[in-house]
C-alpha cells in the first residue's frame, strides 16, 4: 500500500463569476521514504497541492488516502492529529508566533500533541535546542521572531517542521530566502533525515538545481501535476 | 528541571502583549466585584446583626407604647437614644391574656451630657431584676451577683466605657452619683452602648427631676410565649384587649429597618446589575478586537495542529486569568471600601456585628464566581468565533 494515494484531486475556487482550477484532476502515489520535487511556474497550484495533501484545505473532489484511509473523512479532532503528528509543514511564508521566542515556537506543536513526548518536558526542550543547532541556530533560541532576519526565520519553521517526528515532510519553497551555502546546508539535512529516518519529503522549489538532487521530480502546471 | 511549556504559559504571553488593554478589563471587573462585594458586605451585616439581636433578646414578643415599634427598634437595634414610656400598668393587662408564658420590663432613660449627666449621651437602661431574662445572661457572668442601689454596669461598646476606659468610678445620671462596678459582655444588640441600672433607681431620678420620666412608667415589656403557641397569634389577642400596646414578634423585629433597606438593596442589585452588562460588554468588545488581531495566529495554529479545543482552552485561559485577577482586586478592595465606608453609613455605625470569617469568605467566593463569570459570557461569543476559524494556508507574508 502506498503511504500517500491522491485520486483526482480538483480544487475550485470561484472568484466573481469565474471558477479557476487551482488542482486540477491530480493524482500522485507516493511511497513511504520518497523524495519528490515539485516545480512550476508561481500560481500553478503547487502550494494549493500541499494544502491538501496536509489536511489543511478541503478538495472540491477527490480523495486522500493516508495508509489507506481517506484524511477528508476524519473529524476535525482527527484531522488536527493528522496535521500535527503525521505531517510537518514548512510554509511558504512567515509562520512563527510573534509572542513566542524562537525555542517556544518549536515547542507549540507539541502542546497540540498534548505532551505526549516520552520523556517530558525536558526531552521537548532538548530535541527543540538540538533542531535548532540542526539549521544553525543554536544562538537564537531565545531570541524572538522579530528579531530574526527572513532567512532565519524561515529555518525556525524548518526545524518547527520536524519537532513532532512528522513521516511525512511538505515543504513550500523551504530555501526560498536563504542564501546559496544555506540552502545547500539545508537540502543536505532534509536528505540526511529522508535516508536516515525513512520520512518522505514532497518539496515545491524554484530551483531546478535543487529539483535535480532528488530522485522524483514532478511539474505542476495550471493545476494538473505531471512527472518530469 | 525546566518549566514546562504549556496553553497556560500561552495565554499569559498573549496576555502581557497589551497589558494596558489586559489591564483596563481586569479593573472593570474589579470594580463590578467591588460594588458587588460592598452591596452583599453592607445588606449581611444589617441581616446578621438584626437576626442576631432579635435572638439575643430571648423573647418571643416585644411589647411596647402604641405607635412606639419604631423607636424600640432604634434603641435594640441601632444604639439610638430614644425614650418611649406607658404605664406599667400594662403589665396586669397583658398577664390576662392567655399564652404568655413570663415577661419582665424595661424602662428606657436618655441622658443628655452636660444637663444631668456627666456621661455622653446614651441610654440608660433601668431593669427590674427579679423577672430579668434579658441582660441576666450576660450580667451575672460579668458581676455575679445583683447590681446594687447606686450602682450601674456599662455596656461593652458604651461611649462611656471608651471615655473612661476603666470601672469602679462614679458618675453622675439624672443628679444621682452612680457606681461603675462592671462592664457588660458584648451582647451584639443595640443595648451594648446602654448603661444598666437596677429600677429601684427609678424614685431618686424622679426625685430630681433631671429627667423627663414620670412615676409608674416603663418602656418595653419583654414576653415570652408558652410552649408550642404561636407567637402571632398570642400578640394579636394581646393588641386586641390592650389598646395602648403594640406588639413585634421574634421574627419580626428589624423589620421596619429592612423595609427601610429594601430601596437601598434596589439600587445595589441596579447598580451591580449595570456593572455587570457593562463589564460584559467591555470584555465582548475586547475579547472581539482580539480575535480579529490573532486571526492569523490561530488559523497557524490549527495548521501545525491546533484542534478547535486547544484554541477554545487557549482564549477561555486567557479570559478567566483577567477575570479572576480582576475579582481578586475588587474583592480586595471592595472589603477595604466595606470597612472604610462602615462608619459613615449610620445604620452599619450603629449596629454593633461585623462579618465573620465564614461570611466575609462567602461573599468572597460569590465575587470570584461573578466576576469571573461575567468576563467568561461577555468573551463566549468571540471564543466562538475564533473557535471556528479554519487553519489556513499561508500563501502571504505578513
Ligand atoms: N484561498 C484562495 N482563494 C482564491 N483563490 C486561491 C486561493 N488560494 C489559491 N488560489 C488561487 O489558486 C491558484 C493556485 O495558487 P497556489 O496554489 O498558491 O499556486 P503556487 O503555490 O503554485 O504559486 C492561484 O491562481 C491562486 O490565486
Ligand atoms: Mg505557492
Amino acid at each position: 500500500m502506498p503511504q500517500l494515494l491522491m485520486e483526482n484531486i480538483m480544487k475550485s475556487y470561484v472568484i466573481g463569476n469565474e471558477s479557476i482550477h487551482a488542482v486540477n484532476n491530480a493524482s500522485l502515489e507516493v511511497n513511504r521514504g520518497e523524495f519528490i520535487s515539485i516545480v512550476g511556474h508561481s500560481g500553478s497550484g503547487k502550494t494549493t497541492l500541499l494544502s491538501i495533501i496536509g489536511g489543511i484545505v478541503k478538495p472540491t473532489s477527490g480523495r486522500v488516502l493516508f495508509e489507506g484511509t481517506d484524511i477528508y473523512s476524519f473529524d476535525s479532532d482527527r484531522l488536527s492529529e493528522y496535521r500535527c503528528e503525521t505531517i510537518g509543514f514548512m510554509f511558504q511564508f512567515a509562520s512563527l508566533l510573534p509572542m513566542l521566542t524562537v525555542k517556544e515556537n518549536l515547542m507549540l506543536p507539541v502542546v497540540f500533541k498534548n505532551g505526549r513526548r516520552a520523556g517530558g518536558a525536558d526531552a521537548n526542550e532538548r530535541k527543540a535546542v538540538e533542531l535548532l543547532g540542526m539549521v544553525g541556530l543554536g544562538d537564537k533560541i531565545n531570541a524572538y521572531p522579530s528579531q530574526l532576519s527572513g532567512g532565519q526565520q524561515r529555518r525556525v519553521a524548518i526545524a518547527r517542521a520536524f519537532m513532532n517526528d512528522a513521516e511525512i515532510i511538505l515543504a513550500d519553497e523551504p530555501t526560498g530566502d536563504l542564501d546559496e551555502e544555506t540552502e545547500s546546508d539545508m537540502m543536505r539535512l532534509f536528505k540526511k533525515v529522508n535516508e536516515e529516518r525513512r520520512i518522505t519529503f514532497i518539496m515545491v522549489t524554484h530551483n531546478t538545481d535543487i529539483a535535480k538532487q532528488t530522485r522524483r521530480q514532478m511539474r505542476m502546471s495550471q493545476g494538473a501535476i505531471a512527472t518530469l | 528541571m525546566t518549566k514546562e511549556f504549556t496553553l497556560l504559559s500561552l495565554a499569559v504571553r498573549n496576555l502581557k502583549r497589551k497589558p494596558l488593554r489586559t489591564v483596563i478589563l481586569a479593573v472593570a471587573i474589579g470594580l463590578l466585584v467591588t460594588a458587588l462585594v460592598f452591596a452583599l458586605s453592607f445588606i449581611r451585616r444589617v441581616d446578621s446583626s438584626i437576626k442576631m439581636t432579635s435572638d439575643r433578646l430571648g423573647a418571643d414578643l416585644l411589647i411596647v407604647p402604641t405607635g412606639s415599634r419604631g423607636a424600640a427598634e432604634d434603641v435594640l437595634l441601632e444604639n439610638k437614644a430614644k425614650s418611649f414610656y406607658m404605664d406599667k400598668g400594662v403589665i396586669e393587662k397583658i398577664r390576662k391574656v392567655k399564652g404568655i408564658d413570663k415577661m419582665t420590663y424595661q424602662t428606657y432613660l436618655v441622658t443628655l451630657s452636660g444637663l444631668c449627666c456627666d456621661v455622653p449621651e446614651s441610654v440608660v437602661v433601668a431593669f427590674n431584676q427579679d423577672t430579668d431574662f434579658v441582660i441576666k445572661p450576660w450580667l451575672t457572668k460579668k458581676l455575679g451577683r445583683r447590681l446594687r442601689k447606686g450602682e450601674a454596669i456599662v455596656g461593652s461598646e458604651s461611649a462611656f466605657n471608651i471615655s473612661v476606659g476603666l470601672v469602679d468610678v462614679d458618675s453622675v445620671l439624672f443628679g444621682n452619683v452612680f457606681k461603675m462596678v462592671g462592664v457588660l459582655d458584648k451582647t451584639g444588640t443595640g443595648l451594648d452602648t446602654a448603661l444598666f441600672i437596677d429600677e429601684s433607681n427609678i424614685d431618686d431620678i424622679i426625685r430630681k427631676g433631671k429627667s423627663s420620666i414620670q412615676p409608674g412608667q416603663i418602656s418595653v415589656v419583654f414576653a415570652k410565649v408558652k410552649k408550642g403557641l404561636d407567637p402571632y397569634k398570642v400578640a394579636g389577642e394581646i393588641e386586641d384587649s390592650v389598646i395602648e400596646v403594640d406588639t413585634i414578634a421574634r421574627k419580626d423585629i428589624g423589620k421596619n429597618i429592612i423595609n427601610a433597606l429594601r430601596d437601598i438593596n434596589q439600587i445595589f442589585a441596579v447598580t451591580v446589575t449595570l456593572a455587570s452588562v457593562l463589564a460584559a460588554f467591555l470584555a465582548w468588545a475586547v475579547f472581539s478586537a482580539i480575535a480579529n488581531e490573532r486571526s492569523r495566529e490561530v488559523g497557524i495554529m490549527r495548521a501545525i495542529g491546533a484542534k478547535e479545543s486547544h484554541i477554545v482552552k487557549l482564549f477561555i485561559l486567557e479570559v478567566f486569568i483577567i477575570g479572576s485577577l480582576g475579582s481578586v482586586l475588587g474583592i480586595i478592595s471592595g472589603t477595604a471600601l466595606s470597612l472604610a465606608l462602615a462608619k459613615s453609613f449610620t445604620i452599619l455605625k450603629n449596629i454593633s456585628t461585623d462579618l465573620g470569617i465564614v461570611e466575609r469568605s462567602l461573599i468572597a467566593l460569590s465575587g470570584l464566581a461573578i466576576g469571573t463569570g461575567v468576563c467568561i459570557i461577555g468573551a463566549l461569543s468571540p471564543v466562538r468565533k475564533v473557535k471556528r476559524l479554519e487553519p489556513l494556508v499561508v500563501i502571504k507574508g505578513e
